[in-house]
C-alpha cells in the first residue's frame, strides 16, 4: 500500500520535473510538495489508503472537444461526453461517445465538413481539407441545437538538432535527450510527443509535454523528456520498473509540434488537471479551454510537426 | 449624536483630572521570585476599593489612587497569592517577588471577591495560556507545541494533520500576526506544520487575541500571538533538557551577574537524518544522502541598567533543510527554508505613571529551492526582510485610565519567486532578481477607561500608511496574459500609496461581580499578503506588499460576548459571537501556475474578493483544583466570494466548519503523576472534487466540480499522555536509609553519609508518555480517484480512495533539568 502511494508520488515528481527541462522552473512548487510528501508519508510516517464512496455535487454533462489539423493532414476531431463519476461500475466508450454531430472546418476560403466515419459517433474526420502552415482554421460544432466554435493557427515547424538517448538507470533504461535552437522573439509554443514503434498504437504525450518560450527565447540548449503513458494503462511496463522510461534497442519516432499560446495554455492546464488528481498540494485544476460554448471543455489546436527517428543505444 | 460624543468627550477629559490633585500612585514590576523572570500578566488588586491592574510585557504595572490604607494584593496563576499592606501617602515604589507554589491547591485563598481577568478586562477574544499546562498536554511526537495547543481553543482552527497555518474566525493563514518578542515570524512551522518553531523550553508566555484587537495590534485581520521568550533566570544557572523521539533539547541559563542580568540559550533539532544516515550508506541505498532536519535556536540577554532602564536582546534563529538523492539517475535537491528574528529592546520607566519600550526589530524568512540533474540546474529563492523601529506607551495617568500609545515603521524588503536555471553553458532567461520595497508606519492611541464602576470602554483608533516604492519591473500583461509592456521605476520612487485610520472599541459592562456583558469593533486594514498558488499553505508560499494591484485587505469585526465565572473563579465560562467582514482577499487565479510567477510580478496571477465569517464560541475553563481544563465548542460558517473564481458564485472557505469540538483535561493524581487528554472533534475540510469524468487522448480524466463543494469525512481525535516525576526528596530519602544500613552494618557513623554526585539536590527529570490518535481514527488527509482499465477494452473503472496520515502513535520523552 505504501509502495503503491510512493511510487504514484515520485512517479509524477519525477517523469514531470526530472526530466521535462523547459518546464523544470514550472514545477517547483508541485515537485516540492511532492518530494517531501514521499518522504513523509513513506520515509517518517506509515500512511493508510482506504476505498470510499464519495456524493459528487453539482454534476452537469458537458461536452468534450479533441480537435487537430496538423500541416499536411486532414482535420480530426474526437467528440464526447464527460460523464458522471460512477463509483465502482465499468465504462466503455459508448458511454462517452457523441453521435450526430455536424462538425465543419473553415480556413477561411473553403468549409469541409468531417464526417463520423464509423458510425458510431466519437470520431470525426476531413475527407478533402488538408492543414497548411501559416493558415488559420476555424471550427463549428452544431448539436443539440447548440453551436460551439473555436478557431487555430498552423505555426511554422520548428526543428530539433539530434536526438540521443541516455542510460540513467538499470543499465539499460533511459531518456530521449536532445537539442534544439529556439527561434528568437517571444510567441513560440512546442509539444512533444513519442511513439515507440512496435509498443505504442499512438504517439503520447508525457506530462509537461507543452512549453513556451517565456524562459527560453532564442536560447540553444540541450532537453530530455521522459516516456509518457495513458492514464490508467495496464501495460506491463507501465507498471514496473520501466515506467515511464525508454529502453535500449526502443525504436522511438519524436514528433516535435510548433502550437499556439492559447493551445499551449490548454495543455499546461490539461496536465495540471492531471497531477492535482490524488496530490494533496496542488490547487485542482480545470482546462483553460479554446473551445467556446455552453457547457464546452476541450481543444482544437493547429499542429507543424517535425519528426524524428531514434533507435534507442 | 453629536451632544452624545461631547457629554463623553467632556466625561473622558475631566475622569484624567477631576480628583488628580489627592492622588499617589504605587507602581513597581512583579517577577518569579526563583528565576527572576518577570510576570506578564499578573493581577495586583486593591482590597478596599476593588480596583485591579494587570502587568504589562515587561512586568510593570501602576495604579494611582486617593491618600489612605491599602491591601495590594498580588496574584499569578501557579504562584502564592501576596498581600501586603500599604500606607499610601506619596509615590510608591512597590516591587514584588512571587513565589511558585507546589501544587496548585495550596494556593492561599484571599477572603472577599477576587478580580479576574476573564469578567474584568474590556478586552475579549483574547487568551492567555500557562505554559505549564501546555507541557503536560499530549504532544505530537512528544513535541511541546504552542501552535498545536491554541488551535484547541473555540474559534482558532487547524487545517488537519500535516497541514501548516492557523485559522481564526474565518481568516486566512497570513491574517495572523505572529510575534516572537516582538518580531514578526513569517513562518511558524517546521515539516509542513507537523511541529512549530517555538520550542516550548524558552516560551514564557503566549496570549492569542483573536477578536476586539486593541490599538497596539495592527497590521492583520484576524488575530495575534504574542509570544514572549523567558528571560533567563538571573539568579541560578539552570540546564533544562529533553530527549524525545525525533528531537533533542537543551537549555541553559543563569545570571550574567546575579539580580541584574542573565542569559538564556535554548536548542533543538531532529535527529531522524542521523539516525537513517547509517541505513541508507548500510544497505548501499541509491537515496543515500537523503535527509532531513529542522532545528531552531533561541537565545536572549538582559540586562538591567537600573531601576528605570533594562535592555533585552533577543533572537530566533531556525531552519528546515531537505536533500534528496537519487545516485544512480544523478538526481538531486535541495530545499531550506527559515525564519531569523532579532530584537533589540530598551524598556524605560518616566515615572511611575509612564513606561516605554523601545525596539529595533530584525525579521527574515527565506526559502530556496535547487534541482540538479546531469547538465541541468535550476534554482529559486523567495523571502521577506523587514527592519522595524517601534516605540510603545503605557501610561497610567489615574485609576479610571490606562492609556497606550506608540509608533511603529517599518521598511520591508519583498523577494517573490525569483529563479535561475541552466542547461550546461546555457543560461535560461528566468528575468532579473525582483525585489519589492516598501515603507509602512503605524502610530495609534487607545484608552482603557473605567467610566463607571460598572462601565469599561476600551477606546483607539491606528493610522496607518503604506508606500510601495521603486525600484520595481512591472510587466504589464494583456488579458489572455501575454506579455504587452515592462514598466521601470527608479529607486525610491513612489509607485503606489495607502493610508487608513482604523478605529477599535470595546465595551464591558459588569452585571454583578461575576457576570459581565462585552461588545467590541474592530477595523483592520492588512498592507502585506500571502497567497498560495497550491491547495494548502507551503513554505514556497510568497510574501507580497499591497501594490498598484494589490489593494490592503480591509477587515471589519462585530464580537458580544457574555462571561462569567463560577465558585470563586475556578470557571470561568464565555459565550461570545462574531461576524467578520472581509475585503481585497487575495487567491491566484483558477489555473495559474508556479511559473507565473518567474520572470513576472506575481500579482498579475492574483485575483481579488470578499470574505465573510460568523459564528458562536463557546468555552468553559476549569482553572484550579486537581483537574483543570477546558471544553470549547465553536458554531461557525465562512464563506468567500471572487469575480474570477467558481464562476463568481459564492463558495464556503476551504477550512469553513459548522462544528468544532476540542476537550482538554489534565489530572493530577499526585505529585509523581499527572495524566492529560485532549479529545478534537470538528466538520470535515471542504475541497474541491472531481464530479465529473472526461475523455482526452485516450485517458480518462477528471473535471472538477464547484469550489470546495464537497466536504471531507469529520475529523476526530483522542490523544493521552502521562508524565512522571519522581520525588526527589523520597529518592533521596531512600538511597541515604540504604547508605544508613550499609554504613551501620561497616560500623560506620551514619553522619558522614555522603550521597554520590548524580544526587545532587537540583537534579530532577521526568518522563512524559503520550498517545496520539488514540483509537486509531483515520482522519482523512485527501482523497483521489484511482482509474483501472481503457474504456475501449470496456473493463474502465474508478474508484475513490482517501489517505489517512497517522495512526495511533506512541511516543515517550525524558525530560531532565539541574
Amino acid at each position: 500500500m505504501r509502495n503503491n502511494l510512493n511510487n504514484k508520488f515520485c512517479h509524477v515528481e519525477r517523469s514531470r520535473d526530472a526530466c521535462n527541462i523547459p518546464k523544470r522552473g514550472a514545477r517547483t512548487s508541485t515537485s516540492l510538495g511532492l518530494t517531501l510528501v514521499c518522504v513523509l508519508v513513506v520515509g517518517l510516517f506509515y500512511s493508510c489508503q482506504k476505498n470510499i464512496d464519495v456524493n459528487i455535487p453539482d454534476y452537469v454533462q458537458k461536452l468534450v472537444v479533441e480537435g487537430k489539423i496538423e500541416a499536411g493532414s486532414t482535420p480530426e476531431v474526437y467528440l464526447s461526453y464527460s460523464v458522471p463519476y460512477f463509483g465502482n461500475h465499468t465504462q466503455n466508450l459508448s458511454d462517452f461517445a457523441v453521435k450526430g454531430a455536424v462538425v465543419t472546418v473553415n480556413d477561411g476560403i473553403t468549409t469541409d465538413t468531417l464526417k463520423d466515419i464509423s458510425g458510431l459517433g466519437y470520431y470525426y474526420k476531413a475527407l478533402n481539407m488538408v492543414g497548411v502552415s501559416g493558415k488559420t482554421y476555424n471550427l463549428t460544432i452544431l448539436l443539440n441545437g447548440k453551436t460551439y466554435t473555436s478557431s487555430t493557427s498552423i505555426y511554422p515547424q520548428v526543428k530539433l538538432d539530434t536526438l540521443w538517448f541516455k542510460v540513467l538507470r538499470d543499465d539499460s533504461l533511459g531518456f530521449v535527450y536532445t537539442y534544439m535552437t529556439e527561434p528568437a522573439g517571444l510567441g513560440n509554443s512546442y509539444r512533444w510527443f513519442a511513439k515507440r514503434i512496435g509498443k505504442d498504437q499512438n504517439f503520447i504525450a508525457p506530462l509537461g509535454s507543452a512549453f513556451d518560450d517565456k524562459f527560453i527565447d532564442g536560447k540553444s540548449f540541450e532537453f530530455a523528456y521522459n516516456r509518457g503513458m495513458l492514464q490508467g494503462s495496464t501495460a506491463n511496463d507501465d507498471n514496473n520498473n520501466e515506467r515511464s522510461y525508454f529502453k535500449l534497442n526502443d525504436k522511438v519516432v519524436v514528433k516535435f509540434c510548433s502550437i499556439g499560446y492559447n493551445e499551449f495554455r490548454f495543455f499546461r492546464s490539461y496536465d495540471a488537471n492531471i497531477i492535482s488528481n490524488g496530490n494533496p498540494f496542488a490547487a485542482p485544476t480545470n482546462l483553460e479551454n479554446n473551445v467556446h460554448g455552453e457547457n464546452v471543455l476541450g481543444v482544437w489546436c493547429g499542429y507543424n510537426a517535425y519528426y524524428d527517428t531514434l533507435i534507442c543505444k | 449624536m453629536l451632544r452624545l460624543s461631547s457629554i463623553l468627550f467632556l466625561l473622558f477629559y475631566l475622569s484624567f483630572f477631576v480628583t488628580r490633585s489627592q492622588n499617589f500612585t504605587i507602581s513597581g514590576t512583579i517577577k518569579e521570585k526563583k528565576t527572576g523572570e518577570l510576570a506578564i500578566g499578573a493581577t495586583i488588586y486593591i482590597k478596599e476599593v476593588k480596583k485591579g491592574t494587570t502587568t504589562n510585557n515587561y512586568g510593570f504595572y501602576s495604579i494611582t489612587l486617593p491618600k489612605g490604607n491599602y491591601t495590594i494584593i498580588c496574584m499569578y496563576l501557579g504562584y502564592n497569592t501576596q498581600s501586603d499592606s500599604i500606607q499610601l501617602n506619596k509615590d510608591l515604589v512597590n516591587d514584588i517577588s512571587l513565589v511558585q507554589t507546589g501544587v496548585e491547591m495550596q494556593e492561599v485563598v484571599v477572603s472577599g471577591e477576587r478580580p479576574d481577568v476573564n469578567v474584568k478586562s474590556s478586552q475579549m477574544g483574547q487568551v492567555t495560556l500557562d505554559m505549564k499546562q501546555i507541557k503536560r498536554l499530549p504532544a505530537f511526537m512528544g513535541e511541546v507545541d504552542v501552535l498545536k495547543t491554541i488551535q484547541l481553543l473555540p474559534g482558532v482552527k487547524s487545517a488537519g494533520d500535516g497541514q501548516s497555518g492557523f485559522y481564526v474566525r474565518g481568516g486566512g493563514p497570513d491574517q495572523n500576526l505572529i510575534l516572537l518578542d516582538e518580531a514578526v515570524v513569517y513562518n511558524a512551522s517546521h515539516l509542513m506544520g507537523f511541529f512549530s518553531v517555538f520550542n516550548g523550553d524558552a516560551i514564557k508566555n503566549v496570549t492569542l487575541t483573536k477578536g476586539g484587537m486593541p490599538a497596539q495590534y495592527g497590521g492583520r485581520l484576524s488575530s495575534v500571538l504574542d509570544i514572549t521568550m523567558k528571560d533567563g533566570n538571573n539568579q541560578n544557572f539552570q540546564v533544562d533538557g529533553g530527549i524525545g523521539l525525533i528531537a533533542s533539547r537543551l537549555t541553559v541559563q543563569g545570571p550574567i551577574k546575579k539580580d541584574t542580568s542573565s542569559f538564556i540559550v535554548s536548542a533543538r533539532r531532529t535527529y531522524v537524518d542521523v539516525i537513517t544516515k547509517p541505513i541508507f550508506t548500510h544497505l548501499k541505498s541509491e537515496f543515500a544522502g537523503t535527509r532531513y532536519f529542522f532545528y531552531d535556536l533561541n537565545t536572549k540577554f538582559n540586562y538591567r541598567l537600573n531601576a528605570k532602564n533594562s535592555l533585552y536582546l533577543s533572537g530566533y534563529f531556525g531552519k528546515d533543510v531537505f536533500l534528496f538523492k537519487d545516485n544512480e539517475s544523478g538526481f538531486g535537491v535541495e530545499t531550506a527554508w527559515g525564519n531569523a528574528t532579532a530584537s533589540l529592546r530598551w524598556s524605560h520607566i518616566f515615572n511611575s505613571k509612564l513606561f516605554a519600550n523601545t525596539s529595533l526589530i530584525y525579521s527574515y524568512y527565506n526559502f530556496s529551492f535547487s534541482a540538479l540533474q546531469d547538465n541541468f540546474e535550476f534554482k529559486i529563492f523567495s523571502g521577506i526582510r523587514d527592519h522595524n523601529a517601534k516605540v510603545d506607551f503605557s501610561w497610567f495617568p489615574n485609576s479610571r485610565h490606562s492609556v497606550k500609545f506608540g509608533l511603529n515603521y517599518v521598511y520591508h524588503i519583498f523577494i517573490p519567486t525569483n529563479a535561475s536555471a541552466r542547461s550546461g553553458e546555457t543560461k535560461f532567461d528566468l528575468g532579473d532578481i525582483i525585489k519589492l520595497y516598501s515603507h509602512e508606519a503605524h502610530a495609534y492611541l487607545g484608552d482603557d477607561w473605567d467610566l463607571t464602576d460598572r462601565l469599561r470602554i476600551n477606546a483607539g483608533a491606528r493610522f496607518s500608511y503604506f508606500v510601495h516604492v521603486g525600484p520595481f519591473t512591472r510587466f504589464v500583461k494583456d488579458p489572455f496574459t501575454k506579455l504587452t509592456d515592462t514598466v521601470v521605476y527608479s529607486t525610491g520612487k513612489k509607485i503606489k500609496d495607502y493610508h487608513a485610520l482604523e478605529p477599535r472599541v470595546s465595551l464591558r459592562y459588569e452585571l454583578s461581580k461575576s457576570l459581565s456583558l462585552k461588545a467590541s469593533y474592530t477595523n483592520n486594514y492588512q498592507y502585506i499578503h500571502l497567497a498560495s498558488i497550491s491547495a494548502v499553505s507551503l513554505p514556497t508560499d510568497v510574501w507580497m506588499p499591497s501594490t498598484e494591484v494589490i489593494k490592503p485587505q480591509i477587515g471589519n469585526q462585530y464580537a458580544l460576548g457574555v462571561f462569567k465565572n463560577f465558585k470563586e473563579n475556578m470557571f470561568e465560562t464565555s459565550i461570545e459571537g462574531y461576524y467578520k467582514d472581509m475585503k481585497n482577499l487575495i487567491e491566484y487565479k483558477e489555473g495559474a501556475q508556479p511559473q507565473d510567477n518567474v520572470k513576472d510580478n506575481p500579482d498579475n496571477s492574483f485575483t481579488f474578493g470578499r470574505g465573510e465569517a460568523f459564528g458562536a464560541e463557546f468555552f468553559v475553563k476549569k482553572r484550579e483544583g486537581k483537574f483543570t481544563g477546558w471544553v470549547g465548542y465553536t458554531l461557525s460558517w465562512t464563506n468567500r466570494r471572487f469575480a474570477e473564481i467558481n464562476s463568481g458564485k459564492t463558495y464556503f472557505a476551504k477550512y469553513d466548519r459548522r462544528h468544532d469540538i476540542s476537550l482538554v483535561g489534565t489530572y493530577e493524581f499526585n505529585e509523581k503523576w499527572v495524566a492529560s487528554a485532549v479529545f478534537v472533534f470538528n466538520t470535515g475540510n471542504r475541497g474541491t472534487l472531481p464530479n465529473s469524468l472526461y475523455l482526452f487522448e485516450q485517458s480518462v480524466n477528471v473535471d472538477y466540480g464547484g469550489r470546495n463543494a464537497y466536504q471531507f469525512a469529520s475529523y476526530h481525535r483522542l490523544d493521552l499522555s502521562a508524565t512522571f516525576t519522581p520525588d526527589r526528596n523520597k529518592q533521596l530519602e531512600k538511597k541515604r536509609k540504604r547508605l544508613e544500613k550499609r554504613y551501620v552494618k561497616k560500623g560506620k557513623d551514619p553522619a558522614q553519609i555522603v550521597l554520590p554526585k548524580k544526587y545532587a539536590k537540583n537534579f530532577g527529570h521526568s518522563w512524559t508518555f503520550s498517545v496520539f490518535n488514540a483509537y486509531n481514527r483515520h482522519n482523512p488527509y485527501f482523497i483521489y480517484f484511482d482509474t483501472k482499465g481503457s474504456i475501449l477494452t470496456g473493463d474502465f473503472r474508478v474508484q475513490a480512495r482517501q489517505v489517512s496520515l497517522f495512526p495511533v502513535l506512541p511516543s515517550v520523552t525524558w525530560n531532565f533539568k539541574f
